[in-house]
């Protein structure tokens, strides 16, 4: 394949490299999208092939029609989980490193994360499954892992479109100590929400007793008081308003 | 980042709080302490069993409900109470349920199949004449409807299959005074076995006078001072109960004074198979800790009441604790215990020679107690509900998947069900509203090289 080459105009010279470069992101993301839903075709496919003929068929109050088997969302958290991991630990290693490796390395977050983060809607989606929403917002635990889970997910979509838009320039001067500041307390919600998740299906770790220790018991609902859910919307809001100001000064 | 760290903080450290306490209102009073412990040992000799039990208790009960003259008048105090009692005057108590393997899920769930919806005392429950008691789920034709009690004939082939659950009591003030227990069931109801019970009720409707009275010779006056009993002033040395030994027939002629107490349980020997739970003798409450023996025949001879105890054979056993002047649902409850009879369990009963008495050498079996809040066997096998609904229906046992401080935290939270989903979804809501606010911030504060320059 042929290089355009380049013009004497740079204007356009560089129109074509944005278009070339649109191109190559969307072919990109067709093929992501394309696997994706070749995974969750084969995943929904195994779910719904899995043995409901085991042991002895027993009748419950108020069962769903319809429910996939919990082994499904355990089995798929595990690529979020490791997906993200791997975006912190390269977040880690660049943030305190300029070395060949580590600016190597960079070039592999953004990609990691938003296949966690893709991995992750799909994960969440799974879970919802597994319990009647009434039952599962009824345990304490369940409203933990939830919460936890909502919380990941979204933190790592931000950190996702953060990495995509700025890739490099995460790691430029204070930036970086933004960014790991940022990545190290998405990797905390995650290890809380796994092990929530581990707490739910009956093997709890030392994470849920340390969160104790530092004071949250994990089956007890976190819930805020109704003053402080005020001081969070206005928290939102007032990070929002932040950064339009520090963005127009700049622009 | 400062903003959003610091909001983190904050949540971290305000979170859980604003909406559980007490709520009379509701009937919601959630104990200061949520776990307790209980000690237990069992022994036989072949024809007796004994059970001793020891417990933690800050101030002992030594009444329960009292008689109190004013200005004229008897007045009730004490007895029933939501949550604690401040004047300390309801009694505690220890009571022990006991199958052999008869009773469907009991030793897999204990206590729990027992709770049934709309039983006294739960919330939103109205006020009726009758205690609506713990009963088991198989007596009814909708086990989550008290009313749907089935017919007596099948009521009666239930009983003759086993399925009840024998009941042992030990109360403070109204059977431990003249070394009694009180033996009694559970199955379309909680209630006594037949027979007469440790204790009636010193009270003449007819007069609306007391039956009995102390005898001054023996107790020193006709009656207690209101602020002896509730100060905790009246103790094992004193004349505090009315039996047969200590009272004379009410003599409404003597002088009475305003705060002048009688108790309003007149305690007499059990009868027929009510009778059949006794003390060795009296417990004595000592350095922080009641420590209660019961005895029972291994074999009644009432198996419509009583379960049987034989050599090598195994049981299910669940308690409850009544402390710190408690009654009613403020229990502490264990989950269900395993007692083997020369057979391995979680607790084994030594076998003594006959005739002989228990040395109580034996170790200590350490269970722990917990308030169990508002949680109803309808909730549990509802998968609406309980997302673990299906594990019951599988027969997975409770201590599989809870441990008690989770069922203690479980059962409290369950008192506000409500008004905690409803907050945990605005809690939700603002905090994915921080997230999006931090990632909106970020993205237009963030700078690429090329705008830095």
């Amino acid at each position: 394949m042929t290089r355009p080459v380049a013009t004497h105009n740079p204007i356009t010279s560089a129109g074509k490299e944005d278009d070339m470069k649109r191109s190559e992101v969307a072919r990109r993301g067709r093929r992501i999208g394309l696997t994706s839903a070749g995974i969750l075709v084969a995943a929904t496919g195994a779910a719904l092939a899995h043995g409901a003929d085991g042991g002895v068929a027993v009748a419950v109050e108020g069962a769903p029609s319809w429910s996939l088997s919990p082994v499904y969302h355990i089995l798929v958290a595990h690529f979020p989980v490791g997906l993200w991991m791997t975006a912190y630990l390269f977040i880690l290693i660049r943030s305190f490193s300029d070395s060949k490796f580590a600016v190597r390395v960079q070039n592999a977050i953004w990609p990691v994360a938003a296949l966690g983060t893709l991995a992750g809607f799909v994960t969440y989606g799974l879970g919802l499954t597994i319990y009647p929403w009434s039952a599962i917002t009824e345990s304490p635990l369940g409203r933990n892992h939830i919460m936890l889970a909502t919380w990941t997910l979204s933190y790592w979509t931000v950190m996702s479109v953060l990495g995509y838009r700025f890739r490099r320039h995460l790691f430029v001067g204070a930036q970086r100590w933004i960014t790991f500041t940022l990545a190290t307390i998405g990797a905390i919600v995650i290890t809380i929400t796994g092990t929530l998740g581990g707490s739910l299906t009956g093997t709890p770790s030392l994470v849920t007793k340390s969160l104790s220790w530092i004071g949250w018991n994990v089956y007890m609902t976190f819930y805020l008081p109704t003053w402080m859910l005020a001081v969070y919307v206005a928290g939102a809001l007032l990070l929002i308003a932040i950064g339009i100001i520090g963005w127009k000064r700049r622009v | 980042m400062a903003i959003f760290s610091g909001l983190l903080v904050l949540g971290w450290v305000t979170h859980g709080t604003g909406i559980v306490k007490d709520d009379p209102e509701r009937n919601i009073v959630i104990p200061d302490e949520l776990m307790s412990e209980l000690q237990v040992k069992a022994a036989y000799d072949g024809e007796k069993i004994w059970f001793r039990y020891r417990w933690p208790v800050d101030r002992p009960s030594l009444f329960n409900d009292v008689l109190v003259y004013q200005d004229g008048e008897w007045e009730t105090r004490g007895g029933e109470a939501l949550g604690p009692n401040p004047d300390f005057l309801t009694e505690d108590r220890v009571a022990m349920m006991i199958d052999d393997g008869s009773v469907p899920l009991f030793g897999r769930y204990g206590g729990y199949i027992t709770i049934g919806d709309g039983l006294t005392t739960f919330t939103g429950v109205p006020e009726t004449e009758e205690e609506r008691t713990k009963y088991l789920p198989s007596t009814r034709t909708d086990p989550n409807d008290f009313e749907a009690l089935k017919p007596e004939s099948d009521l009666e082939m239930l009983r003759a299959a086993g399925q009840f659950i024998d009941l042992w009591q030990w109360r403070s003030s109204r059977s431990n005074p003249i070394g009694l227990g009180d033996d009694g069931f559970v199955a379309e109801e909680r209630g006594g076995d037949a027979g007469t019970g440790p204790y009636t009720t010193n009270w003449d409707s007819a007069t609306e006078q007391p039956l009995y009275m102390f005898d001054p010779d023996v107790a020193g006056s006709a009656a207690l001072s209101i602020d002896a009993v509730t100060g905790g002033d009246v103790g094992f040395n004193d004349i505090y109960y009315l039996s047969a030994d200590t009272a004379l027939p009410f003599d409404p002629t003597l002088a009475w004074k305003n705060g002048d107490t009688i108790p309003r349980r007149y305690l007499r020997p059990a009868t027929g198979s009510r009778g059949d739970v006794v003390e060795p003798s009296v417990a004595r409450w000592r350095n922080g800790f009641w420590d209660v023996t019961l005895e029972r025949a291994m074999d009644t001879g009432n198996p419509l009441d009583d379960k049987i105890f034989r050599d090598g054979a195994s049981y299910d056993l669940a308690f409850a604790v009544f402390r710190n002047a408690s009654t009613m649902r403020w229990h502490y409850v264990t989950l269900p215990v395993s007692l083997g009879l020369e057979q391995p369990a979680q607790m084994v009963a030594e076998r003594i020679e006959p005739g002989t008495e228990p040395d109580w050498t034996q170790p200590w079996t350490e269970i722990k107690t917990f308030y169990p809040g508002q949680v109803t066997w309808g909730r549990l096998t509802d998968a609406r509900q309980h997302p673990g609904a299906d594990r019951i229906a599988q027969r997975v046992p409770v201590a599989v998947r809870h441990t008690e401080e989770q069922l203690a935290l479980y059962g409290v939270q369950m008192e506000f069900a409500e008004e905690i989903r409803r907050q945990w979804i605005w809690t939700l809501i603002a905090s994915l509203s921080l997230i999006v606010g931090l990632g909106i911030n970020v993205n237009l504060l963030m700078r690429r090289r090329e705008d830095a320059i």
